[in-house]
């Protein structure tokens, strides 16, 4: 039997209400977030599940669901939620958490959005600022799926919706710096 | 004058060129003068922060720290999201200046964080700063028979403790800013309905699905166009409107524009400076609304023996 809140020590409560700053035992799961979450339908489990979960210490299930990965951060459920949980927070809390212990998703469309901001981070590491083009092809390639969008191309390019061109800030190394100093600290918190 | 530290944002010069164009316009008429901040970085945007830690913050705070060089008290920044990630970061380095002091003293070498500078969305900045009677002032073509849906998206005004800005839930800023210009702003259910956003690349379905409802609602709801204030928004809306027309097996054809491009047609700019070609769903079919405000409905008149018809029932 469980008793939420006084079972074996819930490490992984702890852990994601520490790094949320939320506080998921206040949640009496009324449902409120789910019905306005507009990607529920789209989730593993909606956000209200999830909440459940991870009161249950069921960490791996919670990792290996696509549903904070599929989170907009739209912050929809946080404005509605009677007890004024932070749900996006949670949510992020949970994926960084997964991603700091090396729980990668055997879901494609989990992989493919983590590839997605992969290369969106890349892209800034590069130039600084954003090169969409570049970002677009290099996510068709590394999803091989080199057809992604191809038919949008001709109007976006020759409007000029989306540049051929690039721009860098002039402080690129700079910005390359920070990457590496960010990676630090870090691996400094984790020791 | 007021002075204002800009912040475009990556797609200010490539996806979004036609909001920063007319931002500047507009800005220009309402004697606004425009100082960018100088080599100014990334904001991180979603993948910073959905992968990140230190890093979601560092990106920002940079640009935070950039800014604060210029001695301007308010940072208007024209794209949602990259709105939503500097007023984020300034709130958890204000309230947790032990994280600020790690990270400025860490990762940033471009100076100290001091929280001098307030950050605003160009939406806040014009309807608070500027006002709404400065803004009517200037126009010189109403734009009265023109039918908006002010799509706010979802960073401008949520969380609620960010922004401190219009209402989460069915905010009124842009549709009173856009009657201010002439234009009847609809009822809208689905002002502040997330897009699909960040998704458009890598998850394209989901794009398809939100963006689909809120074109379809926007189409019931009787305006001629939406109107937005976010780079991604537009992009959704716009240019992946035909897949999604394609997909709900309808026709939408319903333009998605800048609010800056409507203050800058009422303030009389001329329409080589607004950017329509730009746009992949056409813009001038329902600009051609301007001018053609409907006739009151003429009320019919009864005959005598009608009258008498209506008297005997009793």
């Amino acid at each position: 039997m469980i008793t939420l809140g006084q079972q074996e020590k819930n490490t992984f409560l702890e852990a994601v209400n520490k790094k949320s700053g939320a506080n998921i035992l206040e949640c009496y799961q009324c449902g409120k977030c789910v019905s306005t979450c507009p990607v529920s339908e789209f989730m593993d489990f909606p956000p209200r599940e999830i909440m459940q979960m991870v009161k249950l210490g069921l960490k791996n299930e919670t990792y290996m669901a696509n549903s904070t990965w599929f989170c907009l951060t739209c912050s929809a459920c946080s404005g509605r939620c009677p007890r004024e949980i932070e749900i996006p927070h949670v949510m992020e809390a949970i994926r960084h958490l997964s991603i700091e212990e090396n729980y990668v998703s055997n879901d494609k469309k989990v992989k493919e959005i983590r590839r997605f901001h992969d290369i969106f981070l890349d892209m800034i590491k590069r130039y600084g600022r954003n090169y969409e083009l570049r970002m677009m092809a290099e996510f068709n390639i590394r999803t091989r799926n080199l057809f992604k969008d191809v038919h949008l191309a001709p109007k976006a390019l020759l409007k000029g919706k989306i540049p051929i061109g690039h721009e860098s800030t002039k402080s690129v190394k700079a910005i390359q710096k920070m990457y590496k100093l960010a990676e630090k600290l870090e691996k400094s918190k984790k020791s | 004058m007021n002075k204002l530290t800009y912040f475009p944002g990556c797609s200010a010069h490539g996806t979004s060129e036609e909001f920063d164009h007319t931002l500047k316009l507009v800005m220009k008429t309402l004697d606004v003068q425009m100082d960018e901040i100088p080599d100014w970085n990334c904001c991180g945007a979603t993948s910073a922060h959905v992968m990140t830690e230190n890093l979601a913050f560092a990106l920002p705070l940079r640009n935070l720290v950039l800014a604060e060089k210029l001695e301007n008290k308010t940072m208007g920044i024209a794209c949602a999201s990259c709105y939503a990630r500097m007023k984020v970061t300034k709130k958890e380095m204000d309230e947790h200046p032990e994280l600020a002091q790690r990270i400025n003293s860490t990762i940033i070498e471009e100076g100290e964080y001091t929280g001098s500078v307030d950050v605003q969305s160009m939406l806040q900045y014009c309807y608070e700063t500027i006002g709404l009677e400065t803004i009517k002032s200037k126009v010189t073509k109403s734009l009265a028979g023109l039918k908006v849906a002010c799509y706010y998206g979802c960073l401008l005004t949520r969380p609620k403790n960010v922004t401190h800005f219009d209402s989460p839930e069915y905010p009124m800023s842009m549709d009173y800013l856009m009657e201010a210009l002439g234009a009847e702003a609809v009822e809208f259910d689905f002002k502040t309905e997330c897009c699909g956003a960040s998704f458009s690349i890598s998850n394209t379905d989901v794009v398809h699905s939100l963006s689909g409802k809120i074109l379809e609602m926007a189409k019931a709801s009787g305006a001629h166009m939406i109107v937005v204030a976010c780079p991604l928004c537009q992009s959704n809306l716009d240019m992946r409107q035909p897949d999604i027309a394609k997909m709900l097996k309808t026709k939408l054809d319903i333009p998605v524009m800048y609010f800056t491009q409507l203050m800058a047609l009422a303030f009389g700019f001329p329409k080589e400076e607004l950017r329509f070609p730009k746009h992949i769903v056409p813009v001038e079919d329902a600009l051609s609304n301007i001018g053609k405000i409907q006739p009151a409905p003429e009320k019919a008149k009864k005959t005598k023996k009608a009258v008498e018809a209506e008297s005997e029932v009793e």
